[in-house]
Protein backbone atom coordinates (compact mmCIF):
# COMPACT_ATOMS: atom_id res chain seq x y z
CA UNK A 1 0.00 0.00 0.00
CA UNK A 2 3.05 2.28 -0.08
CA UNK A 3 2.41 3.56 -3.58
CA UNK A 4 -1.24 4.21 -2.78
CA UNK A 5 -0.29 6.29 0.28
CA UNK A 6 2.22 8.35 -1.70
CA UNK A 7 -0.42 8.96 -4.36
CA UNK A 8 -2.96 10.10 -1.78
CA UNK A 9 -0.41 12.48 -0.25
CA UNK A 10 0.36 13.99 -3.66
CA UNK A 11 -3.30 14.62 -4.47
CA UNK A 12 -3.95 15.98 -0.95
CA UNK A 13 -1.10 18.46 -1.24
CA UNK A 14 -2.44 19.80 -4.51
CA UNK A 15 -6.19 19.83 -3.84
CA UNK A 16 -6.54 19.86 -0.04
CA UNK A 17 -10.15 19.43 1.10
CA UNK A 18 -11.59 19.54 -2.39
CA UNK A 19 -10.89 15.84 -2.90
CA UNK A 20 -11.90 13.13 -0.46
CA UNK A 21 -9.51 10.20 -0.75
CA UNK A 22 -9.68 6.59 0.36
CA UNK A 23 -7.80 3.37 -0.36
CA UNK A 24 -10.42 0.82 -1.33
CA UNK A 25 -8.01 -2.09 -1.56
CA UNK A 26 -4.63 -2.93 -3.04
CA UNK A 27 -4.27 -1.01 -6.37
CA UNK A 28 -7.60 0.80 -6.01
CA UNK A 29 -7.95 4.38 -4.78
CA UNK A 30 -11.25 6.27 -4.61
CA UNK A 31 -11.17 10.05 -5.07
CA UNK A 32 -14.47 11.87 -4.51
CA UNK A 33 -14.73 15.44 -5.68
CA UNK A 34 -17.20 17.88 -7.24
CA UNK A 35 -17.86 18.74 -10.84
CA UNK A 36 -15.92 22.02 -10.68
CA UNK A 37 -12.71 20.23 -9.65
CA UNK A 38 -12.92 17.01 -11.70
CA UNK A 39 -11.28 18.44 -14.83
CA UNK A 40 -8.32 19.82 -12.87
CA UNK A 41 -8.01 16.58 -10.94
CA UNK A 42 -7.98 14.42 -14.07
CA UNK A 43 -5.54 16.76 -15.81
CA UNK A 44 -3.27 16.71 -12.75
CA UNK A 45 -3.37 12.91 -12.62
CA UNK A 46 -2.60 12.66 -16.31
CA UNK A 47 0.06 15.36 -16.67
CA UNK A 48 1.84 15.18 -13.31
CA UNK A 49 1.21 11.79 -11.74
CA UNK A 50 1.47 9.59 -14.84
CA UNK A 51 -2.12 8.33 -14.85
CA UNK A 52 -2.22 8.56 -18.61
CA UNK A 53 -4.72 5.80 -19.33
CA UNK A 54 -8.47 6.37 -19.06
CA UNK A 55 -9.81 2.89 -18.37
CA UNK A 56 -13.51 3.62 -18.04
CA UNK A 57 -16.25 6.17 -17.44
CA UNK A 58 -19.29 4.82 -15.69
CA UNK A 59 -22.54 6.22 -14.37
CA UNK A 60 -24.79 5.06 -11.55
CA UNK A 61 -28.31 6.36 -10.96
CA UNK A 62 -29.03 6.99 -7.24
CA UNK A 63 -32.66 7.94 -7.68
CA UNK A 64 -33.35 7.93 -3.91
CA UNK A 65 -30.80 10.71 -3.38
CA UNK A 66 -31.78 12.45 -6.64
CA UNK A 67 -28.20 12.14 -7.87
CA UNK A 68 -26.16 10.65 -10.68
CA UNK A 69 -22.73 9.33 -9.81
CA UNK A 70 -20.11 9.64 -12.54
CA UNK A 71 -17.00 7.51 -12.14
CA UNK A 72 -13.86 8.26 -14.15
CA UNK A 73 -11.37 5.42 -13.81
CA UNK A 74 -7.74 6.19 -14.62
CA UNK A 75 -4.71 3.91 -14.59
CA UNK A 76 -0.98 4.43 -14.43
CA UNK A 77 1.35 2.09 -16.34
CA UNK A 78 4.05 2.86 -13.76
CA UNK A 79 2.16 2.49 -10.46
CA UNK A 80 -0.38 -0.06 -11.87
CA UNK A 81 -3.05 1.59 -9.72
CA UNK A 82 -6.60 2.42 -10.76
CA UNK A 83 -8.09 5.64 -9.37
CA UNK A 84 -11.87 5.80 -9.25
CA UNK A 85 -12.56 9.54 -9.55
CA UNK A 86 -16.15 10.28 -8.60
CA UNK A 87 -18.50 13.20 -8.88
CA UNK A 88 -22.17 13.51 -7.99
CA UNK A 89 -24.49 15.63 -10.10
CA UNK A 90 -28.05 16.70 -9.55
CA UNK A 91 -30.60 14.51 -11.25
CA UNK A 92 -32.96 17.39 -12.07
CA UNK A 93 -30.49 19.26 -14.25
CA UNK A 94 -27.77 16.74 -15.07
CA UNK A 95 -24.84 18.57 -16.61
CA UNK A 96 -21.23 17.44 -16.33
CA UNK A 97 -17.97 18.82 -17.74
CA UNK A 98 -16.77 17.36 -21.02
CA UNK A 99 -13.31 15.78 -20.82
CA UNK A 100 -12.76 14.55 -24.37
CA UNK A 101 -9.99 17.13 -24.82
CA UNK A 102 -8.04 15.24 -22.14
CA UNK A 103 -8.68 11.76 -23.57
CA UNK A 104 -10.27 11.54 -26.99
CA UNK A 105 -11.88 8.16 -26.23
CA UNK A 106 -13.87 9.87 -23.47
CA UNK A 107 -16.07 11.16 -26.29
CA UNK A 108 -17.54 7.67 -26.85
CA UNK A 109 -18.25 7.11 -23.15
CA UNK A 110 -19.88 10.52 -22.84
CA UNK A 111 -22.04 9.99 -25.90
CA UNK A 112 -23.27 6.71 -24.45
CA UNK A 113 -23.96 8.20 -21.01
CA UNK A 114 -25.76 11.13 -22.66
CA UNK A 115 -27.99 8.73 -24.53
CA UNK A 116 -28.56 6.16 -21.76
CA UNK A 117 -28.84 8.49 -18.73
CA UNK A 118 -29.69 11.83 -20.31
CA UNK A 119 -26.67 13.61 -18.82
CA UNK A 120 -25.45 16.56 -20.87
CA UNK A 121 -21.73 17.19 -21.18
CA UNK A 122 -20.72 20.80 -21.74
CA UNK A 123 -19.59 21.24 -25.33
CA UNK A 124 -19.68 17.56 -26.30
CA UNK A 125 -19.51 17.12 -30.07
CA UNK A 126 -20.80 13.94 -31.68
CA UNK A 127 -23.99 12.51 -33.10
CA UNK A 128 -26.73 12.30 -30.50
CA UNK A 129 -27.75 8.84 -31.59
CA UNK A 130 -25.16 6.29 -30.55
CA UNK A 131 -26.80 2.93 -29.92
CA UNK A 132 -30.53 3.66 -29.80
CA UNK A 133 -32.50 4.66 -32.86
CA UNK A 134 -35.44 7.10 -32.85
CA UNK A 135 -35.70 6.89 -29.05
CA UNK A 136 -38.58 9.04 -27.78
CA UNK A 137 -38.92 7.74 -24.19
CA UNK A 138 -36.92 8.77 -21.11
CA UNK A 139 -33.28 7.59 -21.21
CA UNK A 140 -33.49 3.83 -20.70
CA UNK A 141 -30.73 3.27 -18.14
CA UNK A 142 -32.40 5.59 -15.63
CA UNK A 143 -33.91 3.76 -12.70
CA UNK A 144 -37.36 5.26 -13.28
CA UNK A 145 -37.55 3.77 -16.77
CA UNK A 146 -39.94 0.84 -16.41
CA UNK A 147 -38.95 -1.87 -18.86
CA UNK A 148 -42.14 -3.89 -18.39
CA UNK A 149 -44.53 -1.03 -19.06
CA UNK A 150 -42.42 0.03 -22.06
CA UNK A 151 -42.69 -3.45 -23.52
CA UNK A 152 -46.45 -3.50 -22.93
CA UNK A 153 -46.83 -0.08 -24.59
CA UNK A 154 -44.57 -0.77 -27.53
CA UNK A 155 -45.06 -4.38 -28.50
CA UNK A 156 -48.29 -6.22 -29.07
CA UNK A 157 -49.45 -9.73 -29.76
CA UNK A 158 -50.05 -10.36 -33.41
CA UNK A 159 -53.80 -10.54 -34.12
CA UNK A 160 -54.87 -14.15 -34.02
CA UNK A 161 -52.09 -15.08 -31.58
CA UNK A 162 -53.71 -13.83 -28.36
CA UNK A 163 -54.34 -17.33 -27.06
CA UNK A 164 -51.50 -18.93 -29.06
CA UNK A 165 -53.99 -20.60 -31.39
CA UNK A 166 -53.12 -21.77 -34.86
CA UNK A 167 -53.00 -18.84 -37.28
CA UNK A 168 -54.43 -20.96 -40.10
CA UNK A 169 -57.51 -21.69 -38.03
CA UNK A 170 -58.06 -18.00 -37.29
CA UNK A 171 -57.71 -17.10 -40.93
CA UNK A 172 -60.01 -19.94 -41.90
CA UNK A 173 -62.62 -18.78 -39.37
CA UNK A 174 -62.37 -15.21 -40.58
CA UNK A 175 -62.49 -15.88 -44.30
CA UNK A 176 -64.45 -19.11 -44.38
CA UNK A 177 -61.62 -20.88 -46.21
CA UNK A 178 -61.38 -24.63 -46.12
CA UNK A 179 -58.29 -25.95 -44.40
CA UNK A 180 -56.85 -28.71 -46.57
CA UNK A 181 -57.04 -32.21 -45.14
CA UNK A 182 -53.27 -32.62 -44.89
CA UNK A 183 -52.95 -29.45 -42.78
CA UNK A 184 -55.75 -30.34 -40.37
CA UNK A 185 -53.71 -32.89 -38.49
CA UNK A 186 -51.38 -30.12 -37.25
CA UNK A 187 -54.21 -28.04 -35.79
CA UNK A 188 -55.13 -28.45 -32.16
CA UNK B 1 -7.47 18.86 -58.56
CA UNK B 2 -9.23 17.30 -55.57
CA UNK B 3 -11.15 14.15 -56.37
CA UNK B 4 -14.73 13.89 -55.25
CA UNK B 5 -15.17 11.72 -52.16
CA UNK B 6 -17.54 8.76 -52.41
CA UNK B 7 -19.31 7.28 -49.40
CA UNK B 8 -19.19 3.53 -48.87
CA UNK B 9 -21.17 1.76 -46.18
CA UNK B 10 -19.15 -1.19 -44.95
CA UNK B 11 -21.41 -3.49 -43.01
CA UNK B 12 -23.32 -4.17 -40.77
CA UNK B 13 -22.31 -7.64 -42.00
CA UNK B 14 -18.80 -7.94 -43.34
CA UNK B 15 -15.67 -10.05 -42.93
CA UNK B 16 -13.74 -7.61 -40.73
CA UNK B 17 -15.48 -8.45 -37.49
CA UNK B 18 -17.43 -10.95 -35.44
CA UNK B 19 -20.83 -9.36 -35.02
CA UNK B 20 -22.65 -6.50 -36.66
CA UNK B 21 -21.21 -3.05 -36.96
CA UNK B 22 -21.19 -0.54 -39.77
CA UNK B 23 -18.33 1.70 -40.78
CA UNK B 24 -19.12 4.60 -43.06
CA UNK B 25 -16.11 5.23 -45.24
CA UNK B 26 -15.53 8.32 -47.30
CA UNK B 27 -13.09 7.41 -50.03
CA UNK B 28 -11.19 9.22 -52.73
CA UNK B 29 -10.27 6.63 -55.31
CA UNK B 30 -9.14 3.68 -53.20
CA UNK B 31 -8.03 5.74 -50.22
CA UNK B 32 -10.08 6.26 -47.10
CA UNK B 33 -10.28 9.92 -46.10
CA UNK B 34 -12.76 9.58 -43.26
CA UNK B 35 -14.20 6.69 -41.31
CA UNK B 36 -17.11 6.75 -38.87
CA UNK B 37 -18.19 3.78 -36.80
CA UNK B 38 -21.90 3.16 -36.36
CA UNK B 39 -23.15 0.73 -33.76
CA UNK B 40 -26.66 -0.15 -32.66
CA UNK B 41 -27.34 -3.39 -34.51
CA UNK B 42 -26.77 -5.62 -31.50
CA UNK B 43 -28.00 -3.75 -28.47
CA UNK B 44 -29.65 -6.24 -26.13
CA UNK B 45 -29.79 -4.16 -22.96
CA UNK B 46 -27.94 -6.69 -20.81
CA UNK B 47 -26.85 -4.08 -18.27
CA UNK B 48 -30.46 -3.01 -17.76
CA UNK B 49 -31.66 -6.62 -17.62
CA UNK B 50 -29.18 -7.38 -14.86
CA UNK B 51 -30.64 -4.65 -12.67
CA UNK B 52 -33.94 -6.59 -12.72
CA UNK B 53 -32.40 -9.95 -11.89
CA UNK B 54 -30.81 -11.28 -8.73
CA UNK B 55 -27.08 -11.81 -8.37
CA UNK B 56 -27.19 -15.40 -9.54
CA UNK B 57 -29.61 -14.86 -12.42
CA UNK B 58 -27.35 -12.12 -13.79
CA UNK B 59 -24.53 -14.61 -14.03
CA UNK B 60 -26.35 -16.46 -16.82
CA UNK B 61 -26.46 -13.28 -18.90
CA UNK B 62 -22.89 -12.03 -18.69
CA UNK B 63 -21.35 -14.72 -20.88
CA UNK B 64 -23.58 -13.64 -23.76
CA UNK B 65 -22.00 -10.21 -23.85
CA UNK B 66 -19.10 -11.37 -26.00
CA UNK B 67 -19.68 -14.21 -28.43
CA UNK B 68 -16.13 -15.12 -29.47
CA UNK B 69 -14.81 -15.09 -25.93
CA UNK B 70 -17.44 -15.38 -23.18
CA UNK B 71 -15.30 -16.63 -20.28
CA UNK B 72 -13.56 -13.38 -19.26
CA UNK B 73 -17.06 -11.98 -18.67
CA UNK B 74 -18.01 -14.82 -16.35
CA UNK B 75 -14.75 -14.61 -14.47
CA UNK B 76 -14.95 -10.82 -14.12
CA UNK B 77 -18.52 -10.90 -12.88
CA UNK B 78 -17.83 -13.71 -10.43
CA UNK B 79 -14.73 -11.99 -9.06
CA UNK B 80 -16.54 -8.65 -8.70
CA UNK B 81 -19.34 -10.29 -6.72
CA UNK B 82 -16.83 -12.15 -4.56
CA UNK B 83 -14.89 -8.94 -3.93
CA UNK B 84 -18.00 -7.06 -2.80
CA UNK B 85 -19.15 -9.91 -0.59
CA UNK B 86 -15.69 -10.94 0.64
CA UNK B 87 -16.31 -14.54 -0.36
CA UNK B 88 -13.35 -16.90 -0.45
CA UNK B 89 -12.80 -19.10 -3.49
CA UNK B 90 -11.21 -22.55 -3.11
CA UNK B 91 -7.72 -22.92 -4.56
CA UNK B 92 -8.77 -25.67 -6.94
CA UNK B 93 -11.53 -23.46 -8.37
CA UNK B 94 -8.96 -20.74 -9.07
CA UNK B 95 -6.84 -23.20 -11.05
CA UNK B 96 -9.87 -24.42 -12.99
CA UNK B 97 -10.80 -20.82 -13.75
CA UNK B 98 -7.34 -20.14 -15.17
CA UNK B 99 -7.61 -23.33 -17.20
CA UNK B 100 -10.91 -22.17 -18.70
CA UNK B 101 -9.60 -18.65 -19.34
CA UNK B 102 -6.52 -19.92 -21.13
CA UNK B 103 -8.46 -22.47 -23.21
CA UNK B 104 -10.76 -19.61 -24.07
CA UNK B 105 -7.80 -17.47 -25.10
CA UNK B 106 -6.49 -20.26 -27.35
CA UNK B 107 -9.84 -20.73 -29.07
CA UNK B 108 -10.21 -16.96 -29.50
CA UNK B 109 -6.78 -16.81 -31.14
CA UNK B 110 -7.65 -19.72 -33.40
CA UNK B 111 -10.76 -17.83 -34.46
CA UNK B 112 -8.61 -14.75 -35.01
CA UNK B 113 -6.16 -16.80 -37.17
CA UNK B 114 -9.10 -17.62 -39.45
CA UNK B 115 -10.40 -14.07 -39.60
CA UNK B 116 -7.05 -12.38 -40.07
CA UNK B 117 -5.93 -14.78 -42.79
CA UNK B 118 -9.29 -14.63 -44.59
CA UNK B 119 -9.15 -10.83 -44.65
CA UNK B 120 -5.98 -11.15 -46.76
CA UNK B 121 -7.46 -13.87 -48.97
CA UNK B 122 -5.95 -16.96 -47.29
CA UNK B 123 -9.10 -18.97 -46.83
CA UNK B 124 -7.39 -22.31 -46.14
CA UNK B 125 -6.05 -20.96 -42.87
CA UNK B 126 -9.56 -20.38 -41.54
CA UNK B 127 -10.64 -23.90 -42.44
CA UNK B 128 -7.70 -25.33 -40.51
CA UNK B 129 -7.77 -23.14 -37.44
CA UNK B 130 -11.54 -23.22 -36.97
CA UNK B 131 -11.44 -26.99 -37.43
CA UNK B 132 -8.78 -27.22 -34.73
CA UNK B 133 -10.73 -24.83 -32.53
CA UNK B 134 -13.41 -27.50 -32.36
CA UNK B 135 -11.06 -29.66 -30.29
CA UNK B 136 -11.00 -26.91 -27.66
CA UNK B 137 -14.78 -26.62 -27.87
CA UNK B 138 -14.96 -30.40 -27.30
CA UNK B 139 -12.96 -29.88 -24.10
CA UNK B 140 -15.38 -27.16 -23.06
CA UNK B 141 -18.30 -29.44 -23.76
CA UNK B 142 -16.79 -32.16 -21.56
CA UNK B 143 -16.07 -29.69 -18.80
CA UNK B 144 -19.08 -27.38 -18.83
CA UNK B 145 -21.73 -28.94 -21.05
CA UNK B 146 -21.63 -26.01 -23.47
CA UNK B 147 -19.44 -25.38 -26.47
CA UNK B 148 -19.60 -21.60 -26.87
CA UNK B 149 -21.45 -20.25 -23.82
CA UNK B 150 -20.38 -22.08 -20.70
CA UNK B 151 -22.05 -20.50 -17.66
CA UNK B 152 -19.37 -22.27 -15.68
CA UNK B 153 -17.38 -19.75 -13.65
CA UNK B 154 -19.84 -18.46 -11.06
CA UNK B 155 -19.60 -16.60 -7.77
CA UNK B 156 -17.97 -18.89 -5.23
CA UNK B 157 -16.00 -21.07 -7.62
CA UNK B 158 -16.91 -23.16 -10.64
CA UNK B 159 -19.99 -25.25 -11.28
CA UNK B 160 -18.45 -28.70 -11.71
CA UNK B 161 -15.22 -30.49 -11.06
CA UNK B 162 -13.06 -31.81 -13.93
CA UNK B 163 -14.70 -34.87 -15.47
CA UNK B 164 -12.95 -38.22 -15.52
CA UNK B 165 -10.23 -38.45 -18.16
CA UNK B 166 -10.30 -34.69 -18.83
CA UNK B 167 -6.65 -34.10 -17.95
CA UNK B 168 -5.36 -36.71 -20.40
CA UNK B 169 -7.57 -35.42 -23.15
CA UNK B 170 -6.52 -31.82 -22.52
CA UNK B 171 -2.83 -32.77 -22.64
CA UNK B 172 -3.38 -34.59 -25.93
CA UNK B 173 -5.21 -31.60 -27.45
CA UNK B 174 -2.40 -29.26 -26.34
CA UNK B 175 0.25 -31.54 -27.89
CA UNK B 176 -1.72 -31.68 -31.11
CA UNK B 177 -2.24 -27.91 -31.27
CA UNK B 178 1.42 -27.20 -30.61
CA UNK B 179 2.38 -29.29 -33.64
CA UNK B 180 -0.30 -27.63 -35.74
CA UNK B 181 1.05 -24.16 -34.97
CA UNK B 182 4.11 -24.96 -37.13
CA UNK B 183 1.79 -25.71 -40.03
CA UNK B 184 0.04 -22.41 -39.42
CA UNK B 185 3.39 -20.61 -39.54
CA UNK B 186 4.20 -22.13 -42.90
CA UNK B 187 0.79 -21.33 -44.32
CA UNK B 188 0.30 -17.85 -42.89
CA UNK B 189 3.43 -16.21 -41.53
CA UNK B 190 5.77 -17.51 -44.25
CA UNK B 191 3.35 -16.45 -46.93
CA UNK B 192 4.65 -13.50 -48.98
CA UNK B 193 1.12 -12.20 -49.62
CA UNK B 194 0.29 -12.15 -45.92
CA UNK B 195 3.55 -10.38 -45.13
CA UNK B 196 3.04 -7.75 -47.80
CA UNK B 197 -0.57 -7.16 -46.85
CA UNK B 198 0.20 -6.67 -43.15
CA UNK B 199 3.62 -5.06 -42.79
CA UNK B 200 3.48 -1.30 -42.33
CA UNK B 201 -0.34 -1.30 -42.31
CA UNK B 202 -2.43 0.29 -39.56
CA UNK B 203 0.50 1.56 -37.50
CA UNK B 204 -0.30 2.76 -33.96
CA UNK B 205 1.98 5.46 -32.57
CA UNK B 206 3.70 3.85 -29.54
CA UNK B 207 4.08 7.25 -27.83
CA UNK B 208 0.33 7.74 -27.77
CA UNK B 209 -0.91 4.15 -27.46
CA UNK B 210 -1.63 4.07 -23.71
CA UNK B 211 -3.15 7.54 -23.77
CA UNK B 212 -5.44 6.55 -26.62
CA UNK B 213 -6.73 3.64 -24.55
CA UNK B 214 -5.13 0.84 -26.56
CA UNK B 215 -4.91 -2.42 -24.60
CA UNK B 216 -3.93 -6.05 -25.13
CA UNK B 217 -2.03 -7.38 -28.16
CA UNK B 218 -2.21 -4.05 -30.09
CA UNK B 219 -0.53 -2.32 -27.13
CA UNK B 220 2.14 -5.02 -26.76
CA UNK B 221 2.78 -4.70 -30.49
CA UNK B 222 3.83 -1.09 -29.76
CA UNK B 223 6.64 -2.41 -27.58
CA UNK B 224 4.81 -1.82 -24.28
CA UNK B 225 4.74 -4.86 -22.00
CA UNK B 226 1.36 -4.42 -20.38
CA UNK B 227 -0.86 -7.32 -19.41
CA UNK B 228 -3.36 -7.56 -16.54
CA UNK B 229 -1.99 -11.02 -15.79
CA UNK B 230 1.35 -9.50 -14.73
CA UNK B 231 0.30 -5.96 -13.79
CA UNK B 232 -2.36 -7.08 -11.35
CA UNK B 233 -2.25 -10.89 -11.11
CA UNK B 234 -5.66 -12.42 -10.45
CA UNK B 235 -6.66 -16.00 -9.62
CA UNK B 236 -3.36 -17.97 -9.66
CA UNK B 237 -1.44 -16.20 -12.42
CA UNK B 238 1.25 -15.18 -9.93
CA UNK B 239 2.07 -18.87 -9.39
CA UNK B 240 2.49 -19.67 -13.09
CA UNK B 241 5.47 -19.14 -15.36
CA UNK B 242 4.80 -17.45 -18.67
CA UNK B 243 6.22 -14.71 -20.81
CA UNK B 244 4.40 -11.66 -22.05
CA UNK B 245 5.82 -10.56 -25.38
CA UNK B 246 6.32 -6.95 -26.47
CA UNK B 247 7.55 -6.30 -30.00
CA UNK B 248 8.22 -2.98 -31.65
CA UNK B 249 6.44 -2.09 -34.85
CA UNK B 250 2.83 -1.25 -34.07
CA UNK B 251 1.51 -2.55 -37.39
CA UNK B 252 -0.83 -5.43 -38.27
CA UNK B 253 2.13 -7.78 -38.80
CA UNK B 254 3.52 -7.13 -35.31
CA UNK B 255 0.10 -7.65 -33.77
CA UNK B 256 -0.10 -10.98 -35.57
CA UNK B 257 3.35 -11.95 -34.25
CA UNK B 258 2.29 -11.11 -30.70
CA UNK B 259 -0.69 -13.45 -30.98
CA UNK B 260 1.47 -16.14 -32.58
CA UNK B 261 3.77 -15.94 -29.56
CA UNK B 262 0.98 -15.77 -26.99
CA UNK B 263 -0.92 -18.82 -28.18
CA UNK B 264 2.19 -20.89 -27.41
CA UNK B 265 2.40 -19.32 -23.97
CA UNK B 266 -1.23 -20.17 -23.33
CA UNK B 267 -0.63 -23.80 -24.24
CA UNK B 268 2.17 -23.86 -21.67
CA UNK B 269 -0.05 -22.25 -19.05
CA UNK B 270 -2.73 -24.91 -19.62
CA UNK B 271 -0.11 -27.63 -19.10
CA UNK B 272 1.19 -26.00 -15.91
CA UNK B 273 -2.33 -25.59 -14.54
CA UNK B 274 -3.17 -29.23 -15.22
CA UNK B 275 0.04 -30.37 -13.53
CA UNK B 276 -0.12 -28.08 -10.50
CA UNK B 277 -3.87 -28.25 -9.81
CA UNK B 278 -4.46 -29.15 -6.16
CA UNK B 279 -7.23 -31.46 -5.04
CA UNK B 280 -10.07 -30.28 -2.84
CA UNK B 281 -13.26 -28.29 -3.05
CA UNK B 282 -14.17 -26.47 -6.23
CA UNK B 283 -17.12 -24.43 -4.95
CA UNK B 284 -17.84 -22.28 -1.91
CA UNK B 285 -21.61 -22.58 -1.76
CA UNK B 286 -23.68 -19.41 -1.91
CA UNK B 287 -26.85 -19.02 0.18
CA UNK B 288 -30.38 -19.25 -1.25
CA UNK B 289 -30.03 -17.12 -4.40
CA UNK B 290 -33.46 -15.52 -3.98
CA UNK B 291 -32.49 -14.14 -0.58
CA UNK B 292 -28.82 -13.60 -1.32
CA UNK B 293 -28.12 -9.91 -0.68
CA UNK B 294 -24.65 -8.47 -1.06
CA UNK B 295 -23.37 -5.76 1.29
CA UNK B 296 -23.28 -2.23 -0.17
CA UNK B 297 -20.08 -1.67 -2.08
CA UNK B 298 -18.44 -1.54 -5.44
CA UNK B 299 -15.74 -3.35 -7.35
CA UNK B 300 -13.71 -2.57 -10.44
CA UNK B 301 -12.18 -5.79 -11.72
CA UNK B 302 -10.16 -6.56 -14.82
CA UNK B 303 -9.18 -9.63 -16.79
CA UNK B 304 -6.79 -10.00 -19.69
CA UNK B 305 -8.89 -11.35 -22.53
CA UNK B 306 -7.50 -12.35 -25.92
CA UNK B 307 -8.21 -8.84 -27.16
CA UNK B 308 -7.02 -6.94 -24.10
CA UNK B 309 -8.18 -5.64 -20.77
CA UNK B 310 -11.78 -6.59 -20.04
CA UNK B 311 -13.22 -4.67 -17.11
CA UNK B 312 -16.37 -4.78 -14.98
CA UNK B 313 -17.59 -2.04 -12.69
CA UNK B 314 -20.18 -3.55 -10.35
CA UNK B 315 -22.11 -1.61 -7.70
CA UNK B 316 -24.22 -3.13 -4.93
CA UNK B 317 -26.70 -1.14 -2.82
CA UNK B 318 -27.16 -3.91 -0.29
CA UNK B 319 -30.08 -5.58 -2.03
CA UNK B 320 -30.57 -8.92 -3.78
CA UNK B 321 -30.12 -7.28 -7.20
CA UNK B 322 -27.14 -5.46 -8.71
CA UNK B 323 -27.43 -1.68 -8.63
CA UNK B 324 -25.24 -1.35 -11.68
CA UNK B 325 -23.10 -3.65 -13.79
CA UNK B 326 -21.04 -1.75 -16.35
CA UNK B 327 -18.98 -3.70 -18.84
CA UNK B 328 -15.99 -2.32 -20.67
CA UNK B 329 -14.51 -4.45 -23.39
CA UNK B 330 -11.38 -3.58 -25.34
CA UNK B 331 -13.38 -3.03 -28.55
CA UNK B 332 -15.11 -0.06 -26.94
CA UNK B 333 -12.01 1.97 -27.69
CA UNK B 334 -10.42 -0.13 -30.44
CA UNK B 335 -13.43 -0.20 -32.74
CA UNK B 336 -14.46 3.43 -32.40
CA UNK B 337 -11.91 6.15 -31.69
CA UNK B 338 -8.83 4.08 -32.56
CA UNK B 339 -10.25 2.50 -35.70
CA UNK B 340 -11.68 5.77 -37.02
CA UNK B 341 -8.21 7.33 -36.77
CA UNK B 342 -6.22 4.35 -38.06
CA UNK B 343 -8.31 3.93 -41.20
CA UNK B 344 -7.63 7.42 -42.53
CA UNK B 345 -5.18 7.20 -45.43
CA UNK B 346 -5.50 3.44 -45.80
CA UNK B 347 -6.63 1.48 -48.82
CA UNK B 348 -10.22 0.15 -48.80
CA UNK B 349 -8.90 -3.40 -49.11
CA UNK B 350 -6.96 -2.99 -45.86
CA UNK B 351 -9.94 -1.93 -43.78
CA UNK B 352 -10.96 -5.43 -42.77
CA UNK B 353 -7.29 -6.42 -42.25
CA UNK B 354 -6.91 -3.61 -39.71
CA UNK B 355 -10.25 -4.35 -38.05
CA UNK B 356 -9.31 -7.97 -37.52
CA UNK B 357 -5.92 -7.08 -36.14
CA UNK B 358 -7.55 -4.86 -33.49
CA UNK B 359 -9.92 -7.64 -32.44
CA UNK B 360 -13.04 -5.64 -33.21
CA UNK B 361 -16.02 -7.13 -31.39
CA UNK B 362 -19.23 -5.04 -31.50
CA UNK B 363 -21.26 -7.12 -28.97
CA UNK B 364 -19.15 -5.77 -26.15
CA UNK B 365 -19.60 -2.16 -27.33
CA UNK B 366 -23.36 -2.41 -27.10
CA UNK B 367 -23.96 -5.00 -24.36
Amino acid sequence: MEKENILIEQIKQKFGDKVELKIQRNKRVIAKTNKDTIEQLLLYEKEKLGYIHLAHISCVDWIEDNKFELVYITWSPKDKINILNKIYINRDNPVAPNIDYIWRQANTYEREIREMFGIEFDGLVGEREFILEDWKDIPPMRKDFDTLSYVKRTYFTRPGREDAQDVRETIANRTGEEIPEFAKKYTR
Amino acid sequence: MRKKATTIYLGPQHPGITGNMMVRLEVEGDTVVKATTHVGYLHRGFEKLMERRNWLQSFTIVCRICVPEPDPNEENYARAVEEIEGREVPERAKYIRVLVLELSRIQAYLLWYGGQAASTGLYTMGQWSIGDRNYILDLFEDLTGGRVYHMYIWPGGVRRDLPKGFKDKAFRVMDYLEKRLDDYDRLMFDNAIFQKRTQGIGVIDPEKAIEWGVVGPPLRACGIRSDVRIDEPYEVYDKLKFEVPAFKGGDVWTRALIRRFEIRQSINIVRQVLEQMPSGEYYNKIPNPHKWALPPGEAFVKTESARGEFAYYVVSDGSTHPRRVHVKGPAYVHAITLLENLLVGQNIADVSVIMNSLGTCPPEIER
